[in-house]
C-alpha cells in the first residue's frame, strides 16, 4: 500500500486571535452596539479595525491588501461575530477585497460593500435585479437595483459580479453615482437598497473560479464565521445568566430543564464553530463547496436551535432591550437567511449525495469535497 | 470546553483504506444483513479476524498483546466497522473499556491474563452497573460481596446486563461496604466475574421485539477470588466513572442508523426521486459530517493526554439524539408501511431502527444525566 500524504496544515496566528478580540472586546460595548444600531452605522469602530490592518486579511499584498491566509480572515469575522461588531469586516475585505483583486481592479480608497448575489433554481444570479452593459473602454453601465446590500449607505464602493455577454463580470461603482435607500436587517444593522439609475463603474472580466456561484460560497462562509462566534457568546451569556438567577431557593442552572437548553446551546456552540473552522481550512486550501455547503447548513439549524434555548433560558430578562443577548440573537436570525437557506443548500448537499451514491457516501462524510472527484 | 479541529494524518489515512478494503471483501455490499452500529451480532470468528489485523484492543500497549496505537486509530476502525455494520458485538465492550480499565487499575497478573485474550478477540466481557433499585442512580447499588477466605462471596441481582448469555466475563461494580452517610460513593468495588461460576444464574429479559439482548443476573452466594477485584476496594465508584469516560463520545453514539440511510440510497439508485428525498440525503451528510468532526477532535484530545469528559458528554448526548432524529426524518419520508420482515432490506432495517432506538439515548448513561454531567461543565465558561 503506497503511503498517503496529508494535506499541509492551516495554521491561525494566534497573534490575530488575541489582537481582534481585544479591540472588539474594548470598543463593542453593549452601549456602542445599540448605538450603532440606532444611528446606521458605527465610523469610529470602522477606523479602529481599519488601522489594524486586518480589514485586508487574505487580499493579497499586491492587490492593496493586508496578505494572510482566508482562515485568519475567517479568524476576524468570527470575533466580529463574537462581539458583534456593526462593521461590514466580510464585505470589504474577503468578498469585496477578493472580486478586485481577482478581477485586476483597482481597489479605492474608502470603505467597499458587495451586491449579494441573489439565489436562483439550483443556482446564483450575481447581482439581483440589477445588469451591467460594457462600453469597451473598461467601464459598464449599470441599471436596475441591489437589494439588501450591506452597509451601502456608508460604503465609497460597490462592487457586484454581473453577466455581461455571457461572462462574469465584476463592477465596481462609486456608492456617490447611486440612489441608496436605507433599510434595516432584523438586527438594525444596514441592508440597503441601491438605485444605479445608469450609473457608470469600472469592470473587468472574472477569471475562472469566480463568479456569482463562488462569490456566495464565500459569502456563506463569511456567515458562518459570524454566526459561529455569535452563538457562542450567546451560550456564554446563558450560562452565566442561569448561574446567577436564583428561584426558589439556588441558580436555576441547577434545575434539569434549563440545564438541557445549556447543553443544547453549548452543542450548536461547539458545532457551528468546529463547521467555521474546517471549511475554511478546506477553503484555505483550494474548492471546498461540500464543507461550506455543510457548515451554512448546520450554522443555519443551530441558529434556530440555539437561540430558542437561550431566550427561554433567560426568560423576561432576554427579551429586554437592556440586556446584550438580542445583539446575538437578532443577529442570528438575519444572517440565517443571507448567502442561502437551509433548503437552498439541502438541495446543493442533496446533489452531491445523490452523485456519490452509495458507496461514496461515507467517504464524502469523512472526506468532503475531496471525495467529489 | 474546546473542540479543536484535527484531521487524519497520512499514516492514518492509510489505515482508513485498510479498514475498507477488508471490509470490502470479508462483507461485500449485498451479502450481509448490516447491523445497526454497536448492538451488532456477536460472530467470535470476525472478531478473530479483526484481532489478526491488530484491530481489537488496539490501543493496549503490546507488552499485553495490543498494538500501541492511539485513540484516533481506533476511532477510526470503529467508526468503519459500525457504518458497515459489521459484527463486531463479540469484542465491543472488552475493545471499548474493559481492557482499558484492567490496564489502568488492575495487576499485572490479571494483565497477563486477561488483556492477551482480549487483543486475540476471545473474551467478550458484560457490564454489571444497573440493578433493579438503581438505575440513573448508579451509586445507591446494593447487591454486595462479603469478605471470605480468600476471597468474597456475591449476593444480589443485576440488571438490563446485555449479552451475559453470550459473553465470558462480567466486570461488576458491587457494594464492598455500606454506605456512608454524606459520602454516597464510599464503599463500592470493581470485580471481574466469571460468568460461568457456580451460583450465577443468568435468565433472559426478552426486548420488546422479542429478541434476547437483556438479562437478569442474580448472585447466590458466588465465589469470587480476590485476585479478581480490580483496582483498590472502595475505589469502584472513581474506576467506574473513569469506565463511563470511555463509553462516551465516540462513533456509536452518532452512527446507529447509517447504514440504514445508505441502503435506501443503494435501493433508491435508477428511480427517479424526489427532491425532498434528495435534500435529506444532503441534510445528513451535512450533519454526520459536523459530528463526526467533534466527535474526531475529542479522540484526538485523549491523544493529547486530555481527560474530555465535558466534550465526550455533549457530544454523546447530542449523537444519539440525532441518531433518533434520523430514523423519525426516514419515516416521514416513506410513504409504504415496513415490517422486520419486509423484502426490502431497506425496510427490515427501518423497522428495526424504529423499534429499538429508543434505547439509544438510555444505554450507558441516560441524556437527562449527561445532562447534568455536562451543564455543570459549562459553568467554567467565560462569558
Amino acid at each position: 500500500m503506497t503511503a498517503t500524504t496529508a494535506p499541509e496544515p492551516v495554521v491561525v496566528d494566534e497573534l490575530i486571535t488575541e489582537t481582534a478580540d481585544r479591540l472588539f472586546g474594548e470598543l463593542c460595548t453593549h452601549e456602542a452596539v445599540q448605538a450603532a444600531e440606532d444611528s446606521g452605522g458605527a465610523p469610529d469602530i470602522w477606523e479602529a479595525f481599519y488601522e489594524t490592518g486586518f480589514d485586508l486579511i487574505a487580499v493579497p499584498e499586491d492587490a492593496g491588501g493586508s496578505g494572510g491566509t482566508l482562515a485568519e480572515a475567517i479568524e476576524v469575522l468570527r470575533l466580529v461575530g463574537y462581539h458583534s461588531a456593526p462593521i461590514p469586516a466580510a464585505e470589504n475585505g474577503i468578498l469585496g477585497g477578493w472580486l478586485l483583486a481577482e478581477a485586476g481592479l483597482e481597489r479605492p480608497d474608502g470603505l467597499v460593500t458587495v451586491v449579494p448575489p441573489r439565489a436562483t433554481d439550483g443556482g446564483w444570479s450575481g447581482g439581483g435585479t440589477c445588469s451591467a452593459s460594457l462600453n469597451g473602454d473598461g467601464t459598464a453601465v449599470l441599471s436596475g437595483e441591489a437589494h439588501r446590500v450591506p452597509w451601502a449607505r456608508s460604503a465609497d464602493v460597490i462592487v457586484c459580479v454581473c453577466e455581461c455577454d455571457g461572462h462574469s463580470t465584476v463592477v465596481s461603482v462609486p456608492a456617490s453615482e447611486c440612489t441608496i435607500t436605507p433599510l434595516p436587517n432584523m438586527a438594525g444593522e444596514p441592508r440597503d437598497t441601491v438605485s444605479f439609475d445608469g450609473a457608470t463603474g469600472r469592470a473587468a472580466p472574472a477569471p475562472d473560479g469566480v463568479d456569482a456561484g463562488t462569490l456566495a460560497q464565500r459569502g456563506a462562509l463569511s456567515r458562518v464565521a459570524l454566526m459561529a462566534g455569535a452563538i457562542e457568546k450567546m451560550c456564554q451569556l446563558t450560562v452565566s445568566y442561569t448561574n446567577e438567577r436564583v428561584q426558589f431557593g439556588r441558580p436555576v442552572a441547577r434545575f434539569q430543564a434549563v440545564q438541557q437548553h445549556l447543553v443544547w446551546a453549548a452543542q450548536d456552540a461547539a458545532l457551528v464553530r468546529m463547521a467555521a473552522e474546517v471549511a475554511a481550512r478546506e477553503a484555505t486550501r483550494g474548492d471546498a463547496p461540500f464543507e461550506i455547503a455543510a457548515a451554512k447548513l448546520l450554522a443555519n439549524q443551530a441558529a434556530a436551535r440555539a437561540t430558542k434555548a437561550c431566550h427561554q433560558a433567560h426568560g423576561a430578562m432576554g427579551m429586554t432591550q437592556e440586556y446584550p443577548l438580542h445583539h446575538f440573537s437578532r443577529r442570528l436570525w438575519s444572517w440565517r437567511k443571507e448567502y442561502g437557506s437551509d433548503a437552498h443548500w439541502s438541495a446543493v448537499l442533496g446533489d452531491m449525495a445523490t452523485g456519490v451514491g452509495a458507496d461514496g457516501l461515507y467517504p464524502l462524510i469523512t472526506s468532503g469535497t475531496a471525495a467529489l472527484a | 470546553m474546546r473542540f479543536t479541529p484535527t484531521e487524519l494524518t497520512g499514516p492514518e489515512l492509510d489505515l482508513q483504506a485498510e479498514v475498507r478494503e477488508f471490509l470490502a471483501r470479508e462483507l461485500p455490499p449485498g451479502t450481509h444483513e448490516p447491523c445497526l452500529g454497536m448492538a451488532a451480532d456477536h460472530d467470535r470468528e470476525f472478531s478473530a479476524k479483526m484481532a489478526a489485523r491488530g484491530w481489537v484492543g488496539m490501543a493496549l500497549p503490546s507488552r499485553w498483546g495490543g498494538s500501541d496505537r492511539t485513540a484516533v486509530q481506533r476511532f477510526i476502525v470503529v467508526e468503519e466497522m459500525l457504518r458497515w455494520g459489521a459484527p463486531v458485538g463479540h469484542h465491543w465492550v472488552a475493545d471499548r473499556q474493559t481492557g482499558n480499565v484492567i490496564l489502568k487499575f488492575g495487576t499485572d497478573e490479571q494483565r497477563e491474563r486477561f488483556l492477551p485474550p482480549i487483543c486475540r478477540g476471545e473474551l467478550g466481557f458484560s457490564i454489571g452497573m444497573s440493578e433493579p433499585d438503581s438505575g440513573s442512580d448508579l451509586a445507591s447499588v446494593s447487591t454486595r460481596a462479603e469478605r471470605a477466605d480468600d476471597g468474597w462471596v456475591v449476593n444480589g441481582t443485576k440488571i438490563w446486563t446485555s449479552n451475559a448469555h453470550m459473553n465470558d466475563w462480567f466486570i461488576c461494580l458491587l457494594r464492598t461496604a455500606p454506605m456512608e452517610d454524606g459520602n454516597k460513593h464510599a464503599g463500592l468495588s470493581q470485580f471481574l466475574i466469571d460468568l460461568s461460576s457456580p451460583g450465577l444464574e443468568i435468565s433472559p429479559i426478552p426486548f420488546l421485539d422479542g429478541s434476547h439482548h437483556f438479562n437478569e443476573v442474580t448472585f447466590h452466594d458466588v465465589f469470587v477470588p480476590d485476585i479478581n477485584v480490580v483496582g483498590q476496594p472502595g475505589m469502584g465508584w472513581h474506576q467506574n466513572t473513569t469506565e463511563m469516560a470511555y463509553e462516551r463520545g465516540g462513533p456509536d453514539r452518532w452512527l446507529s442508523p447509517f447504514s440504514t440511510v445508505e441502503q435506501l440510497l443503494r435501493e433508491a439508485a435508477g428511480t427517479p426521486m424526489e427532491d425532498a428525498v434528495s435534500d435529506l440525503f444532503g441534510e445528513l451528510a451535512a450533519r454526520w459530517w459536523g459530528i463526526r468532526n467533534l466527535s474526531l477532535s475529542v479522540a484526538r484530545l485523549i491523544d493529547e493526554g486530555e481527560a474530555p469528559s465535558v466534550e465526550s458528554a455533549l457530544v454523546k448526548e447530542m449523537g444519539t439524539r440525532y441518531e433518533q432524529e434520523v430514523v423519525e426524518k426516514l419515516v416521514q419520508l416513506i410513504d409504504e408501511e415496513y415490517s422486520p420482515e419486509s423484502e426490502s432490506l431497506f425496510e427490515r432495517l427501518l423497522a428495526q431502527c424504529v423499534v429499538t432506538f429508543p434505547g439509544n439515548t438510555i444505554r450507558g448513561g441516560t441524556i437527562e444525566i449527561l445532562r447534568s454531567v455536562a451543564s455543570k461543565g459549562l459553568e467554567g465558561l467565560p462569558a
